[in-house]
């Protein structure tokens, strides 16, 4: 008689309908490579053909600040312009120049980045090897046409600044 | 229980009271700006509890690449021994560039750092140096500092030490009155042996006067006494007794009634009558004259 019964609450169980619960992981990284506008950048226009970020020229260089809490992990890459991002009616050419360099460090071995800096267009780039803050710096120069006057207006241009995960 | 309700509210305010704080923050100007060695007494102000937090100090080597630079940015430690922070930048090998650099400072009291210094090593120099330091500060950190200090006690004015001179242990008047206390003596000392010669002479004549009148005396009163004793009657005179007793009032005056004395009022009336004649004998005279 108890097997009987035991049979049965055993089949009845067997019977019941499978459940599932799907349990949801989220998580949050954050960026471990901040990169801040120190000084914003202004065209000086020492002569009507030419634009330039020099102090030399009126000019006022922007500086970026790249604080990197782990080392080895990012990359550095600024690209100075090669338009103006608005600008009046131009009805000629553009010529650019544009570097960018180390100005300060957190770290003394930070100085090697200048060093050790790759050029290619108008982008450089850093490998941040170093935990740290480096302040970098971007120069850029336009000259408009073969000694043509820029026409009066505001002129802006922009100097993009990334910190690329490696 | 609604009692105890009420009272919660002021327990938390006694005890917002108790934790009241009023902290400063600010930084220090740059201390390198008159040379790469400083004093942080001129660097830090004087306020007691003063506490450094923290520090910037930015550089800038000027060197070539191939160069050995190592660079030192150090504080002395006054409350023991080495350094407070010292931090070591080894420029060997990089090319020059400025440096910026943020020092944490775990809460180290103002007064415990020594001097402070920029130096460095090698081929290469050091240029632009700015240190800067973050510091705080409890103007209530004494509560006596400032009467709107909480838990300021108002101070009990000390008072004045008087100085009580007594002129009795001047060395001057002690000196003078002691001269006068001796010439006092002196002068006492002479008093009485003046009067001790005094007193030596007057007894030295008493006792020569004495001399001659018991001789004197003896002899009269020798003669007197054989004088008396031939009378027969004078050695028993000094051992009469008189007799004592009460010796009561025998003679009396009955009281009688005295009769006017009639010459004696006429003795007194002529007496005034010449009195009188004579004053006007005097003005008669002036009247006679011309």
């Amino acid at each position: 008689m108890i097997n009987k019964t035991l049979l049965a609450l055993g089949a009845a169980i067997c019977a019941l309908p499978a459940y599932a619960e799907n349990a949801q992981i989220t998580g949050t990284v954050e960026s471990k490579c901040t990169i801040i506008t120190e000084i914003t950048g202004v065209y000086g226009n020492p002569t009507t053909n030419k634009l330039s970020t020099l102090p030399a020229d009126g000019g006022v260089i922007p500086i970026v600040r790249y604080d990197v809490v782990s080392a080895n992990h990012y990359k550095a890459k600024i690209t100075t312009p090669i338009a103006f991002s608005s600008s009046p009616p131009l009805d000629d050419v553009v010529d650019w120049t544009g570097t960018s360099a180390v100005t300060e460090v957190s770290v003394a071995e930070m100085s090697a980045y200048e060093t050790n800096k790759v050029i290619y267009n108008n982008v450089t780039e850093y490998t941040l090897t170093l935990a740290g803050t480096t302040w970098f710096k971007a120069e850029s120069t336009a000259l408009f046409g073969y000694d043509k006057s820029f026409p009066s207006g505001t002129y802006n241009a922009i100097v993009s600044a990334e910190c690329i995960a490696l | 229980m609604r009692r105890k309700l009420c009272l919660a509210p002021l327990v938390l305010l006694a005890y917002c009271s108790f934790s009241y704080s009023d902290l400063t923050f600010e930084q220090s100007a740059n201390a390198a700006a008159n040379g790469y060695n400083w004093v942080m007494t001129n660097i830090l102000p004087d306020y007691t509890g003063l506490i450094v937090s923290g520090l910037v100090y930015q550089y800038t080597t000027v060197k070539d690449t191939a160069d050995d630079m190592v660079v030192t940015v150090q504080n002395e430690n006054l409350a023991g021994d080495g350094y407070i922070f010292r931090s070591v930048d080894d420029w060997s090998g990089l090319p020059g560039n400025s440096i910026n650099k943020v020092i944490p400072i775990p809460a180290v009291l103002g007064s415990a750092f020594g001097n402070g210094s920029i130096s460095w090593s090698g081929r290469g120099n050091v240029i632009d140096a700015n240190v800067v330091y973050s510091y705080q500060y409890d103007l209530c950190f004494d509560p006596q500092a400032d009467p709107t200090c909480p838990d300021y006690v108002k101070p009990i004015p000390e008072l004045p030490v008087i100085v009580v001179s007594d002129p009795l242990q001047d060395e001057f008047i002690r000196a003078e009155m002691e001269k006068k206390a001796a010439l006092e003596d002196e002068e006492e000392e002479a008093e009485r042996l003046k009067k001790k010669k005094e007193r030596k002479g007057k007894k030295r004549l008493e006792i020569l006067l004495g001399s001659i009148n018991s001789t004197l005396l003896s002899a009269q009163a020798q003669a007197q006494a054989d004088l008396l004793l031939a009378m027969n009657a004078g050695i028993e005179v000094y051992y009469t007794s008189i007799p004592g007793g009460r010796y009561d009032e025998t003679v009396s005056y009955a009281d009688t009634q005295l009769p006017p004395n009639v010459n004696a009022r006429r003795v007194s009336f002529a007496q005034q009558l010449l009195h009188e004649k004579m004053i006007k004998s005097q003005y008669s005279n002036l009247i006679s004259q011309p």
